[in-house]
């Protein structure tokens, strides 16, 4: 189902939209022969080209995963995501706590051992990383208490 | 004579304390990194890239830390191909073509020790050629001005796209995606702002880390569950013999010269790494020991000389990938391209002038690649067991261990949840392009070089007023630009001879 082709039109559609978004770019002042425009419309060009061969071309299919491994990567996606939304609101220590659950479960954890994993994980990095060597992570609901 | 005396101001470097220390602590994470899949040099490079700025070190340390990590993994990554039959990152992939068997065999210890013994001949024999070839690389890239540069870009790009035979039209695809990542925020020359969509997030561009950690780390946790679905490999427990015999190193002392000398000339092209110089290594070991009488061949059934040539050739491959990156300022992988990024955050331009201006840096790394080697070597013998029970790490605590780390290397550049949020857009995107087969190192360099190439192309034409053809006025040019066509066209012609061999080659299996 999913082939070069596919790949071929999402190029397609890539540098469609560098040129919807590239064509309009002008300099204010203009001192030099090329302007701002010029290199990411080369850019997308040559896309659209590898696109219109890979379309032209065909073949290449990709063998489907089976059900199961969809929905894995689907929740692992959707896991991460959450992840990436929730740790500045919640803070480091409390987000990777809670999200590490579901994504060690993904890779065939039971809960206690994912919330091991989270919580473990979630304190040495804090203690290595914000303690150790000063990279600033977001406190969020633990603000005023850490 | 002056060679010496920079390589001594190098060792000076890469001797003082904490890059002595750096170097053996890249060392032991490199050989971690290696062994685990899932985690290969590209993401932890990239992971230690908030990291090294966090602690304020001075760019030699950075790049002496990193590129210990970066030969570091190509010792690592032998170590699960022979053990598990799974390659720890690509270039391992050949390795455990032979190691595997031999390791089934019971001779798991005897596998091990060999191959991180010509590992290390590799490494060495690269090293020394860097010290040779890298100074006269420089002097002559000197005469470079913006229009060499552009031709010279041009001749990467081809060695990306022709090297990489798999699907020249996908490498090119990649190269074309970063350079457009590349020219995300405001325009360096014009003040205009180019795709930012109205996000004032994008408008100093996108961040490095971010891109780099979503392509690489991300994307591959995804790659890694579609993988651990798929079915697990057995793992090897007997070791057998710990360490080779006299008589397997006079055995495979050629192939491991032959190795060494292969990897280090593919590993000069950029583009090329060592999964392209393993490969080239072993057909040519495999044609040379067939040529001389089967009689004693065991290839694919576990053949000492086809794992030292491969494991030599990796190695080499991966030190003299230096020499563009330190001349030239074209990285050769995706790991020196961001050890090249890196560079960049230092505001140090890659480049010719690179080499002559930071003697320090240059030559302090080149030093640590010597001492690096000699770490490695002395960990990897007699410590392989117990970088081989890593391999018993369960994915569910790794995979949560790599998420919270990219997070953190990503979220302390700009302290953004956009940067998050674009992670991990970044890692599925590239997870799906993967599985289309479209290769991430290209991605990178395109990536890389985008900005230089972009400003040398303006740069050129403003000098020549818009004329186009000042790009092939100078005879460098004309030669970067024929020696692009000809690589080029080269894997046009070679599969159908390359086709003819491996179909001999398989009928005699």
């Amino acid at each position: 189902m999913s082939n070069d082709r596919t790949l071929g039109v999402a190029a397609l559609i890539l540098a469609a939209i560098m040129l919807a978004f590239g064509y309009g770019l002008e300099a204010p002042f203009a001192y030099e022969p090329v302007g701002p425009k010029t290199f990411p419309l080369i850019a997308a060009a040559i896309i659209a080209l590898c696109g219109a061969i890979l379309v032209i071309r065909g073949g290449g299919a990709v063998v489907p995963a089976g059900p199961g491994v969809n929905r894995a990567l689907l929740s692992l996606a959707a896991s991460l995501l959450a992840y990436a939304l929730l740790f500045q609101p919640l803070g480091f220590l409390v987000s990777t706590t809670l999200v590490m659950v579901p994504i060690a479960a993904i890779f065939g954890a039971r809960w206690w051992q994912g919330l091991l994993a989270g919580g473990s994980i979630a304190m040495g990095s804090y203690l290595l990383f914000e303690r150790a060597l000063a990279v600033v992570l977001p406190a969020g609901v633990l603000a005023g208490i850490i | 004579m002056e060679t010496l005396s920079y390589l001594a101001t190098g060792f000076g470097v890469a001797l003082n304390p904490t890059n002595l220390l750096l170097a053996a602590l890249g060392s032991v994470i490199g050989t971690m990194v290696g062994v685990l899949p899932g985690l290969g040099p590209i993401n932890a490079v990239a992971m230690l890239v908030p990291v090294v700025f966090a602690l304020g070190l001075p760019p030699e340390s950075s790049l002496i830390l990193m590129a210990a990590i970066y030969i570091g993994s190509e010792y690592g990554g032998r170590i699960s191909a022979i053990l598990l039959n799974v390659p720890g990152e690509a270039s391992a992939v050949m390795t455990a073509l032979e190691g595997y068997p031999l390791a089934r065999e019971g001779r798991a210890g005897i596998a091990l020790s060999l191959s991180a013994w010509t590992s290390f001949v590799g490494s060495a024999i690269a090293t020394i050629g860097i010290v040779i070839a890298a100074p006269l690389l420089a002097k002559w890239a000197l005469a470079f001005g913006p229009t060499e540069y552009v031709g010279l870009m041009v001749f990467a790009f081809a060695c990306l796209t022709g090297l990489l035979t798999d699907s020249p039209v996908k490498a090119l695809l990649a190269i074309m995606i970063g350079l457009g990542i590349s020219t995300i925020g405001i325009d360096a020359n014009s003040g205009v702002y180019r795709y930012t969509f109205g996000s004032p997030n994008l408008v100093d561009g996108v961040q490095f880390a971010t891109v780099v950690i979503g392509l690489f780390a991300i994307s591959e946790l995804l790659i890694m569950l579609e993988g651990i679905r798929g079915g697990a490999a057995s793992r090897i427990e007997q070791m057998g013999k710990p360490l080779f015999s006299w008589a397997d190193l006079t055995f495979t002392n050629m192939a491991t010269l032959r190795g060494s000398i292969i990897g280090f000339l593919v590993g000069i092209l950029p583009g090329a790494g060592g999964t392209v110089a393993s490969a080239l290594a072993y057909t040519t070991e495999k044609r040379v020991v067939e040529r001389r009488g089967t009689a004693d061949s065991r290839f694919g059934r576990g053949d000492l000389r086809g794992l030292a040539s491969v494991e030599a050739a990796n190695n080499s491959a991966s030190n003299s990938n230096f020499i563009p990156m330190l001349t030239l300022g074209i990285p050769s992988s995706g790991t020196t391209a961001v050890m090249l990024g890196v560079l960049t955050l230092y505001n140090l331009t890659p480049g010719p002038a690179l080499f002559n201006s930071q003697p320090t840096l240059v030559w302090g790394l080149i030093a640590s690649l010597f001492i690096g080697n000699v770490i490695l070597l002395a960990i990897n013998i007699p410590l392989v067991g117990i970088f081989a029970r890593l391999l018993s790490v369960p994915a569910w605590f790794l995979v949560p261990f790599i998420v919270v780390v990219s997070a953190i290397g990503v979220y302390s550049g700009k302290s953004t949840t956009f940067d998050l949020v674009l992670m991990v857009a970044l890692g599925v995107g590239a997870y799906l392009l993967r599985r289309q087969g479209v290769p991430m190192a290209p991605l990178i360099l395109g990536l890389v070089l985008g900005k230089i190439l972009e400003q040398n192309l303006r740069r050129s034409l403003s000098l020549s007023g818009g004329d186009i053809t000042v790009l092939w006025w100078s005879p460098i040019s004309v030669t970067l630009w024929t020696l692009a066509i000809v690589v080029l066209l080269v894997p046009l012609i070679v599969p159908r001879i390359a086709r003819r061999r491996n179909a001999n080659a398989i009928e005699a299996d």
